[in-house]
């Protein structure tokens, strides 16, 4: 044992000294390289030590990156060509376009994702004079002649285009041969999901092209001299554009954690060197942390709060924030509780809601409950109490000290304070709120709530509460409408009011389950006041009148801070997600996506079959899926020869071929897996970061096998072989491309007998019109 | 230095303290074995199930069966005659033989720390570590509680150390290859692995970890320059042989004998299909004769494909005003029913000639025996699906409209295929709305005597659209008996995978109903009632033990991180030989908690808090692991001279914490009676420590 590991270490040490010279010698062949490509007046990046060399008075320095300019072009042409075309509203449009016009009309929405990508549009759309009246009613609907539809398709189109010369120079920073990184561009262009993607306004665009630029700019950054203003300046670029992949859709995080691997790997090979000393490794260490750290809290919470200061207006869905959330936005909840009483105290009238999740209120009306449930069990046959999902004057109900029977509240105010008991009368029928030893009629397992009617049957009322302010910490002691969080625990039973999730039957209304749990630190045991009112009037037709037809004395504004308002909302995306569309009929798995088994209908013209349906380019698919398995393969192989000292390929070979890996195939794997263990329905187009990646690595191990077959094997036959299969391949890529761009385009009317010819999978579902 | 503090690592003191464990062990878990004299929690299940195999009587359950199959057997030979009913928690046991099967899961429970004793001390070669880390196994209420009844978490546990003992004993140890007692011990880890998985699924966290310790020992081999590559190839052979091929073997035999033995019909018949339903004596269809091919004019009836999926039925109530149109009901229902039959016809015809056999690709009409309705579908909503289109019974006395017509087609097979009954798959697709018959498997409110919905799907590929002929009666075909249909040990093995699978599947929390969250288990948040009312058992970790876990497991990624970087930084020669190896046997157990911990947070079935303990095993080995490396460390840092005492101090200080806590602690699982922990006369006062403790 103890030889072989001592073995080891020497082998490791002797490895990365090969390593360190490696790099010398590549950084030499580069500087060749590059000369050569300059007096061939060709189009190459600029190269730091010619500029240093040559750095005159009035010498202007001006190169042009022809392949990168090409790249644009052809891939901006290919996805602004009749950008408006069709005029209809193609599949997630629909949502994202709604958000678009919410935001011009600075209305509150709420989405699962977060907000860049649709802020980016909306603001071109902004700038373009959009005015967001048009309602995205459902897919396929025409768009009307005032929305500028170019402007709105043309940030996700803009961003697609980018992300070609984006992959070009990823490629060209690892070193690969310039026209390896022309084919993983090329590639990239050729697929037809991308294209699709790209052409709508739809998200993927913009998340791809910032999580490539992000790992480019740390790619940069890695071979810089440390502390230089281009140090920070790529280190800087690359946390901002990985921090925007993120906030365009939490994907993104994906890629962070990729860009945070590079460089935690980086900083791990400089470790092992002996030429730096502790402290400036941890200086080191405390600089790269700082930035990291900083500026994505900066891009985030700057992103958040542009959001929430755009979106200062009620909306539809507000419902799904609490009140205190709501009451914070103009002319929604804020112009029903402007000018409540701050403090509830005996004698106020309210309204309780539940705060998180579903959203209701706690209600009562005449009826009881029925004598016996279907499974034989018995109720207590007294008032039905239940959560409304809608405002309803059955909702009021009046806050009585046990002690007091004058409702009216008097000078001064009788605050009830967190640990106080107290009673609820339901405002319309005057009873009480109780609790007792019968099983709830949805779950038996918790207590039944009621208000309270005497039978006489020695079944006495048990209707004190005690008030339990869990947020008191924050707002104090006293009961505050809107911001306290309360749960009302059950004086005899120590049970908590709780919202239990079950509907009622028919007899109940359908209403929401209202019971008393044992388990008191649960979500759905919280309720708030909402609306609140000091009763004024001992009478109790005098006060029902009052419940009826209310009217408020506004008096003071409520205010949240954006702190609460950034926790709130994320609290509500982290919860409120699973709840998606279940069973559509284009979903797929995580275990179809590489061998693309479905796509997705995304629109089809309402008089011909002109359709729109994402669908990769097919051979690339393929191929990069079995590139994944060789390369694999291939890394196995050359790691088992190398446990027993046969080194197949030079260091510098080696290396690449690792580092290839440690990208691209772990980024294919950081950006695919995590899907295996998600619940939501999902489509073929969240496979696309993953996708990118994969012809990336594709692409990076055609040019190791070819240097293979040339350096190492060094079989001419062998070679010819590949490079005509190669042009084959390149060939078959580009004429499915060609054939599928019907479907990407949607402009084309195709026959059934077309449909049919394109139907390579029976898998694949294309809509055709019945005539 | 090293040596002066710790004079023990001799075989005297291996064995004394060993022998110490084993009769603490005993005592403990022996202790009170057969109370509570009712049935406490899950005890309701599985003896019920040990009762059916003593009964030879078919069940369906998630688990694999080795775990019920052995309860089963100690109930067995302890004279339990498989009688008790096993209703619900808390019904007294009265003279049944109970406690034999009690004893069995407390000794296979009992073994574990033993063999965690071994385990710990082939990694680190340290008594002191291995006499913690068998301590805080022995010493937690929680483990006790666990494996002091009638549950297959004690025999899981058991065969999980076992394996882990085993892949340790060829891994750490210094048993030459190739010897008869290293093949011995590869044989046994591969037994232990294959009871594992038998046993519950989670088991496979363990062959994962096994299968990494068994890639890091070839790749240690294969290294070694100084043997030819021939001997790794043996090593590959060897392991595969015993960790792979062997395993696969006895698991498949375990459910050969689960087969084999469970012969009656029971409860569980409905979720399997009718072929592999008529293999179980009392079964309607066990020795049935019918036709094989399906002709016009036979009487059938069409069994959904689903787990647990129902037959066809309907029946003379319509549907309620407001759901879709005014007409017959059609359901699925699990039971056999005379409403269940329909006569196949041609779609254009009433008249029967002869014998004519039914295709796939065929048009046909369903007529509905009973009632003389056809099978019926339109462009309404269903009742539930609100996608699909509804479902009728239409017409008189046969007579229907063009809405009637279906077509069938057999899935695997090309047009014109005959249709055979029970074996053939079909996808029955409405002709006109070109939709296909369905079920979702949601059930009807009460107008439709909760019997489950029936729809048509327009979207074809809905995967539960699949339907078999059951029964077949039609005269003028020979009858062949229904062991044709017989499926082979190896259909019957697969189909019972597939159903528990979806079984598994199924096991999603409803909607309100509180669940055991991963992120509650280390911190002990919540227990398990075991047992309510005047004898209380509670399921609950010793605080002191699990929250010190949390804390050293903290402790130790530190110190690995520390170390490994100092290693990187050249300051450390090895971080494999550090501490005799004791960072790199916690960095083995760490991965195994995360593997035994981490998944279920990606599950989506529901959890309960007993699903920790495999992880606790392995965090408990880490802190015995950290605690003697600290117990080294610390004394260091004092002068020459005192450093022995403090030593010594330290080892009793923790000795006595850990065994005081569960002194104090022990009545919860030895049951607790009188008032809850809150009021000031219990014995428990004072140690409801959280809010989230229910005793």
């Amino acid at each position: 044992m103890e030889k072989v590991s001592s073995n080891k270490i020497e082998n490791i040490e002797d490895v990365s000294e090969h390593a360190k010279t490696a790099d010398k010698d590549d950084r030499k062949k580069k500087v060749v390289v590059m000369k050569n490509d300059n007096n061939r007046g060709n189009e190459h990046k600029c190269n730091r030590d010619e500029n240093d060399n040559r750095k005159g008075l009035f010498n202007i320095n001006f190169q042009i990156d022809l392949v990168s300019i090409v790249l644009f072009a052809s891939a901006a042409f290919t996805r602004m060509y009749r950008l408006d075309d069709p005029k209809n509203i193609v599949f997630d449009e629909l949502h994202y376009g709604k958000y678009i016009s919410l935001y011009m009309k600075n209305t509150f929405f709420f989405d699962t994702h977060p907000p860049l990508g649709k802020q980016l549009i909306a603001g071109l759309a902004y700038f373009v004079g959009y005015d967001g009246k048009f309602k995205f009613e459902r897919i396929g609907s025409s768009y009307s002649d005032g929305v500028p539809l170019f402007a709105l398709r043309f940030m996700p189109a803009l961003f697609g285009s980018l992300l070609i010369p984006t992959a070009y120079h990823l490629m060209l920073e690892l070193g690969l041969k310039q026209t390896t990184c022309i084919l993983a561009s090329v590639l990239l262009l050729l697929d037809n999901a991308i294209l699709t993607q790209s052409r709508f306004i739809l998200m993927e665009s913009m998340l791809l092209f910032f999580s490539l630029f992000g790992i480019l700019c740390i790619l940069k950054f890695r071979k810089l001299d440390l502390y230089s203003l281009k140090w920070f300046t790529w280190l800087i670029l690359a946390a901002i554009s990985l921090t925007c992949a993120l906030c365009i859709k939490y994907v993104g995080f994906y890629s962070c954690c990729l860009g945070l691997a590079i460089i935690a790997r980086d900083f791990w090979k400089i470790l092992g060197s002996k030429q730096y000393s502790d402290r400036k490794l941890l200086t080191r260490f405390t600089i790269q942390a700082l930035v990291i750290i900083i500026i994505p809290a900066l891009v985030y919470l700057g992103i958040f709060f542009v959001h929430l200061k755009v979106l200062y207006k009620a909306g539809p869905h507000d419902s799904i924030m609490t009140s205190a959330f709501q009451a914070s936005l103009e002319g929604g909840l804020a112009s029903i509780t402007k000018g409540q009483p701050l403090h509830i105290s005996h004698g106020s009238q309210i309204t309780l809601r539940h705060t998180h999740g579903r959203t209701c209120w706690l209600h009562s009306h005449q009826h009881v409950y029925p004598v016996r449930y279907p499974d034989k069990r018995g109720s207590s046959h007294q008032q039905q109490v239940s959560c409304y999902s809608f405002k309803d004057v059955n909702n009021w109900w009046i806050v009585k000290r046990p002690g007091k029977n004058d409702l009216v509240v008097e000078q001064p105010v009788d605050v009830i304070k967190h640990g106080d008991v107290v009673q609820l009368v339901h405002g319309i029928t005057s009873r009480a709120l109780n609790s007792h030893d019968v099983g709830a009629p949805m779950s038996p397992q918790c207590q039944e709530i009621s208000c309270y009617i005497d039978y006489n049957i020695s079944m006495p009322a048990q209707n004190m509460w005690k008030v339990n302010i869990i947020n008191r910490d924050q707002f104090g002691d006293k009961w505050h409408t809107i911001q306290s969080l309360v749960r009302l625990i059950h004086v005899d039973t120590n049970q908590a009011l709780k919202f239990s999730g079950k509907q009622l039957p028919d007899w109940g209304f359908h209403q929401h389950e209202v019971v008393a749990d044992r388990i008191i630190s649960q979500d759905d045991t919280i309720w708030n006041v909402e609306e609140h009112r000091y009763t004024k009037s001992e009478d109790q037709k005098e006060r029902e009148r009052d419940l009826v037809n209310a009217e408020m004395i506004p008096t003071a504004v409520t205010h949240l801070s954006f702190w609460d308002k950034l926790y709130e909302l994320h609290y509500k995306m982290m919860f409120s997600s699973s709840d998606g569309v279940q069973n559509h009929m284009y979903s797929s798995e995580p275990i179809e996506w590489p061998l693309m088994s479905r796509g997705i209908a995304y629109f089809v013209s309402n008089t011909s079959n002109a359709q729109i349906h994402l669908l990769g380019n097919i051979v690339i698919w393929y191929s990069s899926t079995v590139s994944l398995a060789v390369y694999f393969a291939l890394y196995t192989f050359y790691l088992l020869r190398r446990r027993r000292y046969c080194f197949d390929l030079d260091e510098h070979t080696w290396n690449r071929f690792i580092f290839i890996g440690e990208i691209f195939f772990v980024g294919y794997l950081f950006h695919y897996l995590p899907y295996f263990f998600v619940e939501r329905t999902l489509f073929l187009h969240h496979y696309l970061p993953a996708f990118v990646f994969k012809v990336l690595l594709m692409a990076a191990l055609i040019e190791h096998i070819l240097i293979l077959l040339t350096d190492v094997l060094k079989i001419k036959l062998l070679l010819y072989c590949a490079s005509i299969l190669l042009s084959i391949w390149l060939c078959s890529v580009c004429y499915i491309f060609k054939k599928f761009t019907v479907l990407s385009y949607g402009m084309t009317d195709l026959s059934t007998e077309d449909i049919l010819d394109l139907r390579l999978k029976d898998t694949w579902d294309f809509i055709v019109h019945k005539n | 230095m090293e040596k002066k503090i710790l004079p023990y690592n001799n075989h005297h003191v291996w064995w004394i303290t060993f022998g110490t464990i084993c009769i603490l062990t005993l005592f403990t878990r022996f202790y009170k074995v057969s109370e509570p004299d009712h049935i406490c929690w899950d005890e309701t299940h599985f003896g019920k199930m040990g009762s059916w195999y003593i009964n030879r009587t078919f069940f369906f359950d998630v688990h694999p069966p080795l775990g019920k199959m052995l309860i089963g057997l100690s109930g067995y030979l302890t004279g339990y005659d498989g009688t008790f009913a096993f209703d619900k928690p808390g019904d007294k046991y009265g003279n049944v033989s109970y406690v034999g099967m009690r004893m069995f899961c407390t000794a296979l429970g009992a073994s574990i720390v033993p063999m965690t004793y071994i385990t710990v001390h082939e990694m680190t070669q340290s008594i002191v570590s291995s006499a913690f880390a068998s301590l805080l196994i022995l010493f937690d209420v929680g483990i006790l509680t666990l494996t002091q009844y009638i549950l297959l978490d004690p025999i899981l546990l058991c065969f999980m150390m076992g394996a882990i003992m085993g892949s340790v004993k060829i891994s750490f140890g210094e048993i030459p290859e190739f010897t008869f007692k290293w093949w011995t011990w590869l044989l046994f880890t591969g037994t232990m692995l294959a009871c594992c998985i038998s046993v519950k699924f989670v088991g496979l966290f363990v062959v994962l970890l096994v299968g990494f310790m068994t890639i890091a020992d070839l790749w240690t081999v294969l290294g070694d320059l100084a043997k030819p590559v021939m001997i790794t190839m043996k090593h590959l052979i060897a392991r595969g042989l015993c960790l792979i091929v062997w395993p696969i073997f006895l698991y498949i035999l375990f459910f050969y004998i689960h087969l084999k033995v469970l012969n009656h019909s029971g409860n569980g018949d409905g979720f399997y299909s009718s072929a592999f339903q008529s293999q179980l004596i009392g079964n309607s269809l066990h020795n049935a004769s019918m036709p094989r091919q399906v002709a016009y004019g036979a009487i059938v009836t069409l069994k959904n494909h689903r787990t647990g999926g129902g037959y066809l039925h309907s029946h003379y109530h319509l549907y309620p005003d407001g759901v879709g149109a005014r007409q017959q009901q059609v359901t699925t229902y699990t039971h056999k029913d005379d409403n269940n039959k329909w006569l196949i016809k041609k779609f254009n015809t009433e008249e029967f000639n002869g014998v004519e056999l039914v295709k796939s690709g065929d048009l046909v009409r369903f007529e509905h025996m009973q009632t003389k309705r056809n099978l019926h579908a339109h462009k309404e909503h269903a009742p539930i699906t609100k996608k699909h289109y509804q479902v009728t019974g239409y017409g008189e006395n046969g007579t229907g409209d063009a809405n009637d017509v279906w077509r069938l087609t057999l899935i695997g097979a090309k047009d014109g295929t005959e249709l055979t009954a029970v074996s053939g798959k079909l996808r029955i697709v409405h002709y006109l709305q070109s939709c296909i018959l369905t079920t979702s498997g949601k059930q009807l409110p009460k107008w439709g005597y909760e019997q489950q919905e029936v729809s048509c799907n327009p979207n074809l590929r809905d995967v539960n659209a699949v339907w078999n002929v059951e029964e077949n009666v039609f005269d003028e075909l020979p009858s062949v008996s229904f062991d044709v249909y017989a499926p082979s040990f190896m259909e019957r093995f697969l189909e019972s995978h597939a159903v528990m699978l979806q079984g598994n599947a199924g096991l999603k929390p409803k909607e309100g109903e509180i669940t055991s969250r991963p992120w509650q288990w280390p911190i002990n948040y919540r227990g398990q009632f075991f047992s309510g009312s005047g004898y209380r058992i509670y399921l609950l970790g010793n605080p002191v033990i699990w929250w010190s876990n949390l804390a050293f497991l903290a402790l130790f990624l530190i110190i690995f991180t520390f170390n490994a970087i100092k290693e990187q930084r050249g300051y450390l020669k090895s971080l494999a030989e550090f501490h005799q190896g004791k960072l790199v046997a916690c960095g083995w157990l760490f991965v195994g908690w995360l593997l035994h911990y981490v998944p279920f947070w990606a599950m989506g079935r529901i959890l309960y808090f007993h699903h920790y303990f495999p992880a606790l095993l392995f965090s408990s080995m880490i802190t015995g692991i950290v605690l003697d490396y600290l117990l080294v460390e610390i004394p260091t840092l004092f002068p020459k001279n005192y450093s022995n005492t403090v030593h010594h101090i330290l080892l009793a200080l923790i000795l006595s914490t850990i065994s005081y806590s569960f002194v104090v602690f022990s009545p919860l699982a030895y049951g607790m009676s009188g008032p809850n922990a809150n009021e000031p006369n219990s014995t428990m006062f004072g140690l409801k420590w959280l809010d989230s403790w229910e005793f």
